[in-house]
């Protein structure tokens, strides 16, 4: 959440009249929520180093005195707020102005007019790290699905892409620390290599374009960014732990940061989990291992100048429900009949075995920035990430242990950013762009590659202009992107050879948008984007079986660019500080929209005979309405209500788009208990959630009608304490509570197996 | 870890690259390309049933090769497997026989008086389906559906006697022939 960033500080310096006494200093000051902008009475604020403190008054007044000078850290806390802490270098009295986000179950970024930088005009929602720590057993997907409008495509566990607003994969821009993630984000079952516990924060925009990022993205875009490194000269850090039931699962994560003459951040994450189970049996081979490891440099060489550097390594195995891998399109009929996959087995085993995906992610990020003046900035960065991804079938021959998919992307981006803040209010931006990638087969599989080798060169370059009041603003953009891909193919037939492509793609992209407070509690925004999308590798070229899914998938190399319109209008608002409404619709029109085709033919090879699938464009509309209303009950009691509506159509055959997110509706509540003991900020949440039937598609875009309606029951009891410099945050959850067997539209395994059964997860933090 | 200096060197040296060079077409020696069932009649006749499909998954179709046989006969089957796009044609019977315990082959006929049991057992004493005795009746048509299933369940009901209802596991292989009984 956007508002919790902002504290505001005033610090104002007393030159004390009797400075020869050093214990003589007083801190006071006063304590205000930023929703109401009201006086918060009975706020804790805590000395770390003198375990001492005083209680706000009334007025929300606070007064210590007699402290002698030195470096403290405080922390202010108050029931139902996020706590702040904050670091004073006490040399004379010093008055503080704090302000406390009180209600913290508002809307999202409701009550905040600052933009961040990147996000603009458009809808954006952010999680912060609480939420993330609270949710540290949940993959990037999962975690951002509590957003409305963002669905997941899982495929077992801990293999979740996101959705938002029905686009995936190549078309949602998934942006890593400023960089657009690569690798192989074509394949459904290939979910972004991200460790959400390295972000502080993870936004997503509800947008119609992504103009600043060379990405593909036809509208929104996730932002997934660590905070810059606070200015403080003590060692600083958290450790978590959780466990899960389900699975028996257990994850650790350590981060550490400082800031003397140079700031540094280190960041260590440890996942194991094993079989999954679901309400009646056990998922074989559904455990994960994650590994990963993160460092963030930060110096400000002058005044002027600042670089950074940042390093990322994720690692996983992750293991494929044994069940859901199948030959020809009998055995996929068979697997339906069933009512327990094959290969299900009564013991719970962390065991990972074929088949399986063996991911590495690494990133590394050189940024400098030049500020001109404080209006006036330049930025160049430079980022490389390399992408392995082998998967591992059950192979013949003694063959398993060799993968049956290798692929190594290398991506080099270089990019040059200026900014210029300048006359009323007016803000200018405009970059360039270039970004190579190299991406090979290795060729230890044995098998003909599933997609081709290829090297890209990518260049691109944006403008972007906007203007704002006291009550509007307003953003203009437009964005230019040259492609040219090389490719080599191996030929499907005989004798096999190499057969060369070379592709030129341009593209334009565009934005408007504008927003309107029409009243100081009410604002609208609308905007308008174009946006293009080049057809991927796999859309082009690949011939074969797909495994999973028994069907073989046929590229067209005649594919040509998407081209997508985008409107969103959105209106957000409150009323009192009691209800809080925020509803947002979409319209998107895509031109020559790719999607793979059920093409009715069979064919026929060794192993039986499997569907056909074609790549082939239509235009298609998506429309969507999320809806999301919080109202404070009472000061302790909160209930919220979100709901999100989509509907996908072929405008050309007539016909539902297949594979678009169900729609769902969410509603929870929460109290907040007075401080009981010593513990503080004690929250209960209940939650509901119920997906609704994939009602909008025909009997024969699917093998099996879609999986019925589903209800999922959640809880969750958190709680802090402050034990000396230690800040704890316990947390409870329960998932599933009632165990319930259910199956989603989205879940790719849901072709053979459940979902997951009632899981509880207990875990802590500690901040010092 | 062992990637970052690796990272740091790659990325501040690498400039753009030309052409997807070198490829590597993979040597394919998983692939199947061709099934025989031979059938040899006690008199000495030989009936050969084949599926081969060279290019694989896509391109052309496969040639399927069907036969006659004989009425009240019996033959003596035995199946084999090639990969033909090496050269010698790789026989992947062995890698079958070799892993006998994780491969059973099942044949599925709908002639009431046709009779195929197994002639070989695995390691564990279970029928894998590379020699077959195959006995016929009256004279009729049908077809005949081959399967070789990896990793089935070889103890599930029945499953050793040739139904292939509680065989589990994943499809090698399945193919269909018209078999003429006259």
């Amino acid at each position: 959440m956007l508002n919790r960033y902002i504290t505001i500080l005033f610090f104002f310096g007393y030159s004390s009249a009797v400075t020869g006494q050093i214990c003589s200093q007083t801190i006071k000051g006063n304590i205000t929520d930023l929703g109401s902008g009201g006086a918060i009475q009975y706020g804790n604020v805590f000395i770390e180093e003198l375990k001492t403190g005083a209680v706000t008054d009334s007025l929300g007044d606070f007064f210590i005195q007699n402290i002698c000078k030195g470096n403290y850290h405080l922390v202010f806390s108050h029931i139902g707020c996020e706590s702040k802490e904050l670091y004073l270098e006490l040399t004379s009295d010093t008055v503080l102005k704090i302000i406390l986000d009180h209600n913290h179950h508002e809307l999202h970024e409701f009550s905040v007019s600052t933009h961040k930088e990147t996000v603009e005009i458009q809808e954006s929602t952010a999680l912060e790290i609480e939420t993330i720590r609270e949710n540290a057993n949940a993959s990037l997907s999962c975690l951002i699905e509590q957003i409305s409008g963002v669905s997941s495509i899982k495929n077992g566990s801990g293999i979740d892409k996101p959705v938002v607003h029905g686009m995936y994969g190549n078309r949602l821009a998934i942006i890593n620390n400023g960089v657009a993630q690569s690798g192989q984000q074509w394949g459904s079952d290939h979910s972004p290599e991200i460790d959400p516990l390295v972000a502080n924060e993870i936004t997503v925009v509800k947008g119609v374009g992504a103009l600043k990022f060379q990405s593909n993205s036809l509208g929104s875009v996730i932002l997934v960014e660590p905070n810059n490194i606070q200015r403080e000269p003590h060692l600083h850090g958290s450790a978590n732990y959780f466990f899960e039931s389900n699975g028996l699962g257990n994850g650790f994560n350590f981060s550490v940061q400082q800031y003397k003459n140079i700031g540094w951040r280190a960041t260590a994450t440890v996942k194991k989990s094993g079989d999954k189970h679901t309400p009646n049996y056990y998922l074989r081979n559904t455990g994960n291992e994650e590994a990963n490891v993160a460092l963030q440099f930060e110096k400000s060489i002058t005044k002027h100048w600042n670089a950074s550097a940042y390093f990322s390594s994720f690692n996983a195995r992750l293991g494929v429900l044994r069940g859901s891998h199948i030959g020809n399109l009998t055995d996929l009929e068979e697997a339906f009949e069933r009512t327990e996959p094959f290969f299900t087995q009564e013991e719970f085993s962390y065991d990972i075995s074929a088949p399986f995906q063996e991911v590495n992610h690494h990133f590394g990020k050189l940024q400098t920035s030049y500020y001109f003046t404080d209006n006036q900035s330049i930025e160049l960065t430079y980022a490389v990430q390399i992408n392995q991804r082998k998967e591992f079938d059950v192979r013949r021959g003694g063959r398993t242990g060799k993968p049956a998919l290798s692929l190594e992307q290398v991506s080099n981006f270089t990019e040059l950013n200026y900014k210029n803040q300048f006359g009323k209010e007016w803000e200018l931006k405009t970059g360039l762009q270039s970004n190579f990638t190299d991406n090979v087969n290795l060729p230890e599989t044995g098998i003909l590659p599933l997609i081709p080798n290829y090297v890209s060169a990518e260049y691109g370059g944006f403008i972007t202009l906007e203007k704002s009041w006291k009550k509007a603003a307003v953003e203009l953009g437009g964005r230019y992107d040259y492609e040219n891909r090389k490719v080599a193919d191996i030929s499907t037939d005989l004798p096999r050879r190499v057969v060369k492509y070379d592709n030129v793609y341009e593209n334009l992209s565009a934005l408007l948008g504008a927003n309107y407070a029409v009243t100081k509690s009410w604002k609208i925004t609308g905007n308008i984007g174009l946006a293009q999308r080049n057809p991927e590798v796999n859309e082009l070229y690949s011939n074969g079986l797909h495994q999973g899914v028994s069907g073989i998938e046929l590229g067209d190399i005649n594919l040509q660019p998407e081209t997508s319109i985008k409107a969103t209008l959105s209106v957000k608002g409150k009323v009192k500080q009691k209800l809080f409404i925020e509803a947002l619709g979409y319209h998107q029109q895509i031109q020559d929209y790719i999607f793979l085709n059920p093409t009715n033919l069979v064919r026929l090879t060794i192993r039986g005979a499997f569907p056909l699938f074609e790549y082939q464009q239509t235009n298609a509309t998506i429309s969507g309405l999320d809806l999301s209303a919080i109202y404070q009950i009472n000061n302790r009691l909160a209930t919220k209500v979100q709901y999100s509506y989509l509907f996908g159509r072929d405008t050309e055959a007539g016909i539902p788009l297949v594979f678009m997110p169900a729609n769902n509706l969410f509603g929870n509540l929460t109290y907040d208990f007075k401080q009981w003991k010593k513990l503080e900020n004690i929250e209960l949440e209940i939650n509901n959630r119920y997906v609704f039937e994939q009602t909008n598609l025909l009997p024969e875009q699917d093998f099996i009608a879609p999986p019925e309606s589903y209800y999922l029951l959640g809880a969750k009891l958190s709680a802090k304490r402050q034990v000396n410099k230690l800040r704890f945050h316990f947390y409870v959850k329960g998932e599933n509570l009632l165990n319930q067997a259910y199956r989603d539209y989205l879940n790719r395994q849901r072709y053979f197996a459940d979902d997951l059964g009632i899981n509880f997860i207990v875990g802590i933090n500690a901040k010092f | 870890m062992r990637w970052i200096p690796i990272v740091l060197i790659v990325g501040l040296f690498s400039c753009k690259k030309d052409a997807p060079e070198p490829i590597v077409i993979p040597n394919e020696e998983e692939v199947i390309t061709t099934l025989n069932y031979t059938l040899t009649a006690t008199n000495g006749d030989v009936v050969t049933f084949t599926f081969r499909d060279l290019d694989g998954d896509g391109g052309t179709e496969p040639v399927i090769t069907n036969g006659a046989l004989d009425t009240n006969t019996t033959y003596s089957g035995v199946l084999e497997l090639l990969n033909e796009t090496e050269s010698p044609a790789e026989n992947i019977t062995e890698e079958v026989e070799e892993e006998g315990a994780e491969h059973q082959f099942f044949f599925s006929e709908s002639l009431a008086d046709l009779n195929i049991e197994y002639g070989d057992t695995d390691s564990d004493g279970n029928p894998i389906g590379i020699k077959t005795t195959l006995k016929t009746g009256k004279a009729g048509k049908t077809d005949l559906t081959i399967t070789l299933r990896h990793q089935p369940n070889k103890s599930g009901a029945a499953v050793a006697g040739g139904d292939i209802t509680n065989a589990g596991g994943e499809t090698d292989i399945s193919v269909v022939f018209s078999v003429d009984v006259k």
